[in-house]
């Protein structure tokens, strides 16, 4: 029997390496056809801010010892630019354009799994040995958890939304693996790790900024648990029967146990701001160093975060912001950017009360729907949440509309296509056309995340189920 | 679009979900009544078919009184004289015709080029639907020795900055010219004539005379390639490098007296407003002088309304000519549909004298009429090939057509054949000076329409109805078998289990939304399967030497290999032997997931070309909905259940020749020779048909099982 399980575990695994490698042969084989797919130029993919040809113009002017954001044409930071500009102008002879930038993002996309899945590995271990807490004996022990953590990287690495952002060219998976790391290094509770994680995604992209909350929970009350409260109730079902066996003194000693990750620490949130304000010192002056001939940081902070947050460029994506202020009156235009921008601050609060138990979860809420609201949004953003989603495959099996909501994704992200087409190329079309599918979007987007919120707190229901039954039948 | 009215049932608020629950439950119904609704209405859209109107303002068609007199008749006359005398000759008359047309050319002032240009091997690019035309692809394998010659003149508008120009465009055969070719030129050159000397002119003109030697389509095409790629001096060594510069140029140089208007250089004016593409045909008409216009072009696009309709307006009522746009022949004669029509025309009596103010009733002639337009119309949009050189010019977004006009009797009359030229280039005249004054492009109009005659038309909001009844069955239906294969599913988790055990049992059975993941990989696998066949002749058409026949075999046996390998490949999920409980629920949730697949699939056409859509959605409606797994049928021996398997197994019968017949077309036109837009939309169709083809791949796998 032994031998027989293990060879099976050695099977899945094997199962699990061969889809990665293939996964990565498939990027290299698209990577040799750019041409063909164009996908460089696609809106869907590239925004302002993400697109490599921007910053090779950036690295280009730089060159030239010119500031970087002169002409509106580059708007990321000036540490991507150091670290990514020298391979853009790299060429080998006889190999498409941008390769070594291919390369790299096809090794951040990598990473980016494995990270994922040590984190879903991590949650499943917290996810098992919760359950056993609360003597969910049968879930526990059936077979049907799924290796979250595999699925979930699967997922990511197989996702077509990630491989057109690592194909197209975009630095979304740089983005993403900065958000990737901070979330690993905050389950594993390094907090150097984190908070490194932390800063870079939001000195890059800025919107990871709210994944604070997230984090300190993460380091103050450890991963993913049901809520607390059934750890209280089951601890007085245990209380109130006290036969004498030996069971129950082992199991007084497993809730004594369980006690311990559901105290707020404070520990590895110090360490953690600690270090926080370190790395951002840190990032601060290496910018502050590269941007100093160009007018300095503040000049950096106008041309990077103020672009984001004032919605400036209002060439088509996928989001609805760019149609929206291209329409809206000039005088309204600061009223709404504090609305559209506040909507996310808004969600916050309540979001954090109410999942405070379940952080992972919480960031993907939070990345999704920024994701969804913020200004220059791209496939790779959707790809980030969507493997993410995959981590809680186990808690959300019972989703309502999963099929419904992957129809319309399948169905949005080929109709987006066809309506830029029809309206750039055809001219049969207009922006209208495009909008439309990028409301959709939206839409989908809303009801992914409303779906999953109702279906995760449903699945917390579920477990206090046997429990309140249990207390009333001693009552 | 209509992805959020599978949604809308399912959304919050009581009544509409009471509304989603009564439609899932009464599914069977709805899809019955939406399906003959869908086809009720399209039969009833000619009877929905508008007057056309002139939408544009700016264009005020046939306000001026036109220029064109018998001076400039005679002018085509000496042309037409001049080029019929040097066919005569047998020699070298290729460039001889080229030059004569030059040399008449300049003799107006206006400025030369010629543009040489190799006939390209058809290339086919499955991904240049996404991507600008022919962006790139300039290497492309030359025969050298083959090459044709389009002369180009431009007059410069004296009002005009440059920026903007009108074309005219006759194709014509250098080596060959006949009569019509012969009387198109004399029609355009009058034209151009008196184009020279107007002062009202803001756009420049540009006349094209296109070298049909090697298709008409081709030489258009090549010309507006060069027009909107400029070949930088790198490119251009490149081709020089395969091509040795043959001396053309100097050759047609030598002993011309207006050597220094011709440029060897490409000449350009600006972008296009519109092009006309002038043809004539004689002696085929019984009534009277008429005008043919042909406006597809690929892919179904359609030139803006407005355009067609400055014709038919000017051709009606100045110049008196009848104008005819293509019908299906064969539909006029049709009896069901006289029939239908005369009971339309009753009805519309019927309603009229009800109440005097509806008045939706249409002769039965002219309804059989309009019906046998729209179907050449939907026909020709479905089909996705050009049906002229205009075709080349919508590529570029800009609006053109194809003006085919043709006399009663054969033009030997002397007087006839004057009052002939007169019309065409007074019809032409009107029109160019009608766009002259538009100021912006044309946008005012529809672009996607369906033409029931030459002055009718159905917008896109009229006929979109007909396809949206047709394909609302599919996500109901798809919705309702999803709930059923879940209502299924809880009975058989609870039979087992006792009532203290049923809450953590509730728990411990297979998770039931994922269910659908093998369904959808079933159902991805498949159409993979069709994405690759679809793929295929790109490849196959690689292979050097032969013949279509043996290409056409490759093709089968490839494809039909593929599909095993595919499926090997991608987790075996064909060789399950599976026990027949849970048979059934896999099934509704396969055809559930087929069924909105397929929904996406149309939903994606009918954006991308609406004929393909409408007709795809006729045949695979009723097929996704009447499908069943054969072996379930049979085992319950019924006479409802036998004359479902025989109506699945006609119905399945009457779409796969069609997609037998599409496909094995596709192949032999697109080995052929036909241009990538062309065989790029026969791929287009094919796909749409390839999502039909994996219903019976997975109704075949399930009488398998």
């Amino acid at each position: 029997m032994e031998p027989k399980e293990q060879s099976k575990e050695k099977k899945e695994k094997l199962w699990f390496w061969n889809w990665v490698i293939a996964s990565v042969i498939f990027r290299l084989v698209l990577i040799y056809f750019p041409k063909n797919l164009n996908l460089a130029s696609r809106p869907e993919v590239s925004t302002p801010l993400t697109s490599l040809r921007r910053l090779a113009e950036g690295y280009w002017l730089k060159q030239l010892s010119m500031s970087p954001y002169a002409g509106s044409m580059y708007h990321g930071s000036p540490l991507l630019l150091s670290l990514l500009g020298p391979l853009t102008v790299k060429r080998i002879e006889g190999q498409p354009d941008h390769l070594l930038c291919s390369l790299v993002f096809v090794i951040a996309d990598i990473v980016n799994a494995m990270l994922i899945r040590a984190t879903g590995q991590n949650l499943q271990m917290e996810y098992t040995r919760s359950l056993k807490l609360l003597d969910h004996v049968k879930l526990s022990e059936k077979p049907e958890i799924i290796p979250s953590g595999d699925i979930a990287a699967l997922v990511y690495l197989w996702n077509p939304f990630t491989i057109v952002a690592c194909v197209g060219l975009s630095t979304s998976p740089i983005e993403n693996l900065a958000i990737i790391l901070s979330l690993y290094g905050a389950c594993k509770r390094q907090a150097p790790l984190a908070a490194f994680g932390w800063v870079i995604a939001t000195h890059l992209s800025l919107y990871p900024a709210i994944l604070i909350i997230p984090m300190i929970l993460l380091l103050g009350y450890g991963t993913d648990t049901p809520p607390r409260k059934l750890f209280l109730q089951r601890r007085n079902v245990e209380v109130g029967d006290n036969p004498p066996n030996d069971r129950c003194c082992e199991r007084e000693e497993v809730v004594h146990r369980s006690e311990v990750p559901h105290v707020f620490s404070w520990r590895p949130v110090i360490h953690f701001f600690c270090w926080t304000s370190l790395w951002s010192v840190y990032v601060l002056v290496l910018c502050g160093i590269s941007v100093k001939q160009y007018g300095g940081l503040w000049e950096l902070f106008k041309r990077t975060y103020g672009f984001m947050l004032t919605v400036q460029d209002l060439s088509p994506n996928i989001g609805v912001l760019w149609y929206f202020f291209a329409e809206v009156f000039d005088f309204f235009r600061n009223f709404f950017l504090i609305v559209f921008h506040g909507n996310i601050l808004f969600m916050m609060l309540p979001l954090a009360i109410r999942l405070k138990h379940r952080p992972c979860f919480l960031a993907f809420v939070y990345i999704a729907i920024s994701s969804m609201l913020k200004s220059y949004p791209s496939v790779g953003d959707s790809a980030l949440y969507l493997g993410l989603l995959g981590l809680f495959v186990n808690e959300l099996a019972d989703m309502q509309f999963s099929f419904f909501l992957f129809c319309g994704y399948v169905g949005v992200s080929l109709l987006s296509p066809v309506m830029h087409n029809l309206w750039i190329w055809r001219g049969t079309g207009n922006a209208n056309f495009y909008f439309a599918t990028a409301m959709a979007y939206a839409c989908l987007q809303i009801i992914l995340v409303v779906e999953s919120v109702s279906a995760m707190l449903n699945h917390d229901r579920k477990l206090r189920k046997p429990l309140t039954e249990l207390q009333d039948g001693k009552n | 679009m209509a992805e959020s009215e599978a949604e809308v049932p399912k959304a919050k608020p009581r009544p509409i979900v009471r509304l989603g629950i009564f439609l899932i439950s009464h599914s069977c119904l709805f899809s019955v009544i939406c399906c003959t609704a869908g086809v009720l209405t399209l039969l009833l859209l000619p009877v929905l078919a508008k007057n056309t109107y002139i939408s544009e303002n700016a264009l005020m068609p046939g306000s001026a009184n036109p220029m064109f007199s018998s001076q400039e008749v005679s002018e085509a006359n000496r042309l037409v004289k001049s080029l019929t005398s040097l066919d005569s000759k047998p020699v070298g008359s290729g460039i001889e015709s080229q030059r004569l047309i030059a040399e008449y050319m300049s003799d107006l002032g206006a400025e030369i080029s010629y543009h040489k240009f190799y006939p390209r091997s058809n290339q086919f690019h499955p991904l240049h639907f996404f991507s600008y035309p022919d962006s790139g692809s300039t290497r492309e394998n030359v025969s050298c020795i083959s090459h044709g010659l389009n002369t180009v003149g431009i007059i410069r508008a004296p009002r005009g900055d440059g920026k903007e120009a009108i074309v005219l465009v006759t194709p014509y055969n250098s080596l060959k010219v006949g009569p019509g070719e012969a009387l198109s030129l004399g029609i355009a050159y009058s034209v151009f004539s008196l184009l020279t000397q107007v002062t009202w002119l803001a756009k420049d003109i540009i006349w094209l005379v296109a070298d049909s030697r090697y298709g008409e389509y081709a030489a258009v095409n090549a010309w507006l390639r060069d027009y909107h790629m400029p070949v930088f001096s790198g490119l251009s060594a490149l081709k020089a490098e395969i091509c040795p510069v043959s001396n053309v140029h100097n050759e047609l140089k030598e002993n011309s007296v207006t050597e220094r208007k011709i440029n060897d250089g490409f000449r350009r004016a600006g972008t296009m407003a519109t092009a006309l593409v002038i043809k004539v045909t004689d002696g085929s008409e019984h009534f009277e002088d008429s005008l043919s216009i042909y406006a597809e072009a690929s892919n179904g696009q359609m030139p803006n309304l407005d355009l067609i309709n400055i014709v038919n307006y000017l051709a009606v009522h100045r110049q008196g000519l009848r104008v005819k746009v293509e019908k299906m022949r064969s539909l006029i004669n049709c009896k069901w549909l006289k029939i239908l029509g005369e009971i339309l025309q009753s009805l519309g009596h019927v309603a009229k004298s009800l109440n005097p103010q509806w008045k939706f009733g249409i002769p039965a002639k002219d309804y059989v009429e309009g019906a046998a337009t729209l179907a050449s119309s939907l026909y020709y949009q479905a089909l996705g090939v050009p049906t002229g050189p205009h075709g080349a010019f919508r590529d570029y977004e800009i609006d053109a057509i194809t003006m085919e006009i043709s006399s009663r009797v054969a033009l030997n009359n002397k007087a006839r054949k004057n009052d002939f030229l007169l019309r065409g280039g007074r019809l032409i005249e009107g029109v160019i000076r009608t766009v002259n004054n538009l100021l912006e492009k044309f946008h005012q109009s529809f672009f996607l329409y369906l033409l029931t005659s030459p002055s009718k038309f159905v917008s896109v909001g009229v006929y979109m109805i007909a396809f949206a009844l047709l394909v609302a069955s599919l996500p109901v239906v798809a919705a309702s078998l999803y709930a059923d294969a879940h209502k299924v599913d809880p009975s058989f988790g609870i039979d087992k289990s006792t009532p203290q055990a049923s809450a953590t049992d509730e728990l411990s059975i297979t998770p039931r939304s994922c269910k659908w993941l093998n369904a959808a990989k079933k159902v991805f696998l498949v159409h993979l399967w069709g994405a690759v066949v679809s793929f295929l002749p790109y490849f196959i058409c690689q292979i050097p030497s032969c013949t279509p026949t043996t290409s056409f075999v490759v093709w089968v046996l490839l494809s039909s290999f593929s599909l095993p390998i595919l499926s090997l490949i991608l987790g075996s999920s064909f060789s399950y032997g599976r026990p027949s409980q849970p048979q059934k629920r896999d099934w509704t949730l396969l055809k559930s997931v087929t069924i909105s697949a397929a929904f996406i699939g149309l939903c994606l056409m009918s954006v991308i070309n609406f004929a393909t859509a409408e007709i795809g959605a006729l045949l695979m409606v009723p097929m996704c909905l009447m499908a069943q797994p054969l072996k379930l049928d049979i085992r319950s021996r019924k006479l409802r259940k036998f004359l479902r398997v025989a109506c699945n197994l006609a119905l399945g019968f009457l779409g796969f020749p069609p997609a037998g017949f599409f496909v094995l077309k596709g192949a032999f036109e697109g080995f052929g020779g036909i241009t990538v837009g062309d065989f790029w939309s026969w791929l287009e169709s094919i796909w749409s048909w390839s999502s039909a083809t994996y219903l019976y791949i997975g109704w075949f796998e399930r009488t398998r099982s």
